[in-house]
């Protein structure tokens, strides 16, 4: 760390190197009474210096509300989101995935999980106007192998699932190319794929999304009732890591997770998961409920009753998407399907 | 920083050469800095530093005696401090419910800390909040601005803007009921896009810019003195990993406590935390308990813990200095945080609702 280039006195200067302070961090995590019996200073001067220190940090980092709120640019508005590909699945989300966060998709096998996120691997490359963030996305598989032959019948039906995009932008699309296909089984894999490939994708822009499927694979066969404690820690680093680097390249998170039985109603209850009827809660606890931004929960349902229509229509492969929780969306849900083309939300 | 150099306690040959230079002022010492200082008087740069020192020492002792002094000891009875309190606003959070159980509202010049599961509604009461602080005075508000630091990038501008609008429209429902002329005028300052200027938004992305920010902020609470809310949403987030040595994060925390109590009562705010839960196993079950440990428990004078119950949310008061602990039951609409069932009130008594400061007043008017 250079303190010259800082607007300090040369006597705290002088004082910092010789005290071997080397970063910015060192300086705030000692307490004033620390830095002054360290560097032999008075306590006027220990103020400037952490004044000075935060200032350097935290230079023009104020933004009101209203700037939030009129901003449009593209890459730095909240008001983009990326679309789901559907208008009804967009719909219940206000728009589509947000862009800064770790948003959660669980749900008991086949319910459609790997559907949505295939689908989302393709949307993400179309332009802004049509919802898309106009970069590849990386898939990272923790247990099964990638869908490969879906992913190629997806893409041979984007026509026909995307009828509001011109077809020659979709032909212009090369979709397998920008689709990055990630192994990890275990968590020292994981861990390297998070710090080192996927920061080099990102930081490249090549990606601006990432599907993880799924985060409990890792951990149900490594972990017993005595490590919870292991378990958490290893959690909460992989939800922060995860965490800035969807903070510093805007890029969606898209974790995928399993489910668990609720065995008891307060547990059920501990996960707020208000899906009716349901006794299953996500799996790996509170601890990774509080990395997410947003929940959502997948599922399929018997056939409503009250609309024998829709029963007819699609017998069988109804399913329901629900938002449990999101700081910007009411609890609720709607139903889709899986079509050839992808997922389909129905009105 | 007006003050004349041949009144500052240094050495008369040093004042002396200060005068023939032609420094008159306190303020001019402080300008030229040191290197410019040894350059003019020709004395050495740890003389003109420690020249500096004297005079910043003495200007910031001038500083504190006129402002009657935050470093100063100030002796008061505890009835002017009843008094005291008792005149202080508070933020009100539109579910009555709650402010009932809070003996009014958020309470200026207090921390409250607010823990629960993920997706209870702690940002949401935050957002309203921030909205609620800039309600007019003669609504019953503070007419203060909110500062809000988000550590997990879950402040959606999008849904402030749908609770400013909701408040905004209570407001001129209240003013049309009541048509008194300064209602109306306040109406006029008070719009969508004018709540939503009055939020000052920081995102801090780890501790070390969080830490900082605090350390900023009494600098910036006194350039923009309207104020009367700090939002840390939430306090947990950035220090909950990155963390082998836990007795470190203790004294960040504890520190950060302290400065958020000075911040509190220097500038007559309200701090407002958000804490997420843990799991504690005890010996036949396990319990969810606030995260950050039992000291942390210590730092908020006002804790509240919101749950669920079935598919009902519920706020417990958990810890109170002067309210005893009860639980209600709140609702989060469209519109942000409100009771559960509205009041049932015809249109004349809905006005008196959120007016708690005309409250006393009336009832000292009857006796």
């Amino acid at each position: 760390m250079d303190w010259d280039q800082f607007d300090l006195n040369p006597k705290t200067i002088a004082a910092l190197k010789k005290a071997d302070i080397k970063s910015v961090r060192e300086v705030l995590n000692l307490s004033g009474a620390d830095l002054q019996r360290l560097m032999k200073l008075s306590s006027a001067d220990i103020q400037c210096l952490l004044k000075t220190v935060s200032l350097t940090l935290r230079r023009n980092s104020m933004l009101t509300a209203l700037q939030l709120y009129q901003d449009k640019d593209h890459f730095t508005s909240q008001h983009q989101k990326l679309s789901l590909g559907c208008s009804v699945l967009d719909n219940l989300l206000k728009g589509g995935i947000p862009l800064v966060g770790i948003t959660e998709l669980a749900g008991e096998s086949s319910a459609g999980k790997t559907q949505i996120s295939l689908q989302l691997c393709l949307c993400v490359q179309y332009p802004y106007k049509y919802g898309g963030l106009e970069s590849g996305a990386v898939y990272i598989c923790t247990e099964d192998v990638f869908p490969s032959k879906r992913l190629q019948q997806l893409i041979d039906q984007q026509h026909k699932l995307r009828a509001d995009v011109p077809a020659e932008i979709i032909r212009k699309i090369r979709f397998g190319n920008s689709i990055f296909v990630e192994q990890a089984a275990d968590l020292d894999t994981f861990q390297q794929c998070i710090t080192r490939r996927l920061s080099l994708l990102l930081a490249r822009g090549m990606v601006r999304l990432v599907v993880i499927d799924s985060m409990a694979a890792l951990f149900r066969c490594e972990f017993g009732p005595a490590q919870s404690a292991l378990k958490a820690r290893y959690l909460q680093t992989f939800g922060a890591q995860l965490h800035s680097l969807s903070t510093r390249f805007r890029t969606p998170i898209m974790c995928i997770n399993q489910v668990t039985d609720a065995v008891s109603e307060s547990e059920a209850a501990q996960c707020s998961c208000r899906v009716e009827g349901s006794r299953v809660t996500p799996a790996l606890g509170i601890t990774w409920s509080n990395q997410l931004l947003m929940r959502l929960m997948v599922s399929r349902v018997p056939l409503p009753r009250h609309s024998p229509g829709a029963a007819s229509h699609c017998a069988g492969s109804m399913r329901t998407l629900h938002v449990v929780f999101a700081p910007h969306l009411p609890p609720s849900f709607c139903y889709y399907t899986v079509q050839l083309e992808g997922v389909k939300g129905i009105k | 920083m007006q003050r004349e150099v041949g009144t500052l306690p240094l050495a008369p040959a040093l004042r002396a050469r200060l005068a023939a230079a032609g420094f008159q002022t306190a303020q001019e010492l402080l300008d030229t800095g040191p290197c410019g200082l040894s350059k003019e008087i020709g004395i050495s740069r740890e003389e003109a530093l420690e020249v500096l020192q004297v005079v910043r020492q003495e200007c910031h002792g001038d500083a504190a005696r006129t402002a009657g002094g935050s470093g100063a000891t100030r002796k008061c009875t505890a009835l002017e401090l009843l008094e005291e309190e008792q005149s202080q606003g508070f933020i009100i959070t539109f579910c009555s419910a709650l402010d009932n159980i809070l003996g009014g509202g958020v309470q200026l010049t207090k921390i409250t800390e607010i823990c629960g599961a993920p997706g209870v509604g702690k940002t949401q009461l935050c957002m309203q909040l921030a909205v609620d602080v800039q309600i007019p005075e003669c609504f019953g508000g503070v007419a203060g601005e909110a500062v809000f630091i988000d550590t997990e990038g879950s402040f959606m501008v999008d849904r402030v803007a749908d609770i400013a609008a909701a408040c905004v429209q209570h407001c001129h429902l209240i003013a049309e009921a009541q048509q008194e002329e300064d209602l109306r005028k306040a109406l006029e300052t008070f719009s969508l896009e004018n709540i939503l200027s009055h939020i000052y938004y920081f995102r801090c992305r780890d501790y070390t810019e969080l830490l900082a920010q605090v350390y900023l902020l009494p600098e910036f609470l006194s350039e923009h003195s309207k104020v009367r809310l700090v939002v840390i949403d939430g306090i947990a987030f950035p220090f909950r990993h990155d963390f082998e040595d836990l007795s470190l994060r203790t004294r960040l925390l504890n520190g950060l406590a302290q400065q958020l109590i000075i911040i509190a009562n220097d500038h007559k705010s309200a701090v407002v935390l958000t804490n997420q839960m843990t799991t504690r196993i005890g010996q036949s079950q396990s319990t969810l308990v606030p995260a950050l440990g039992e000291s942390w428990g210590h730092a908020a004078t006002v804790r509240l813990i919101f749950h669920w119950d079935n598919s009902q949310r519920l706020a417990t008061l958990y810890k109170s200095p002067s309210q005893k602990e009860s639980t209600i039951a709140y609702h989060i609409t469209s519109h942000g945080f409100r009771d559960v069932q509205p009041p049932a009130v015809t249109h004349s008594t809905e006005g008196t609702e959120p007016n708690p400061r005309k409250r006393p007043r009336t009832e000292e008017e009857k006796q």
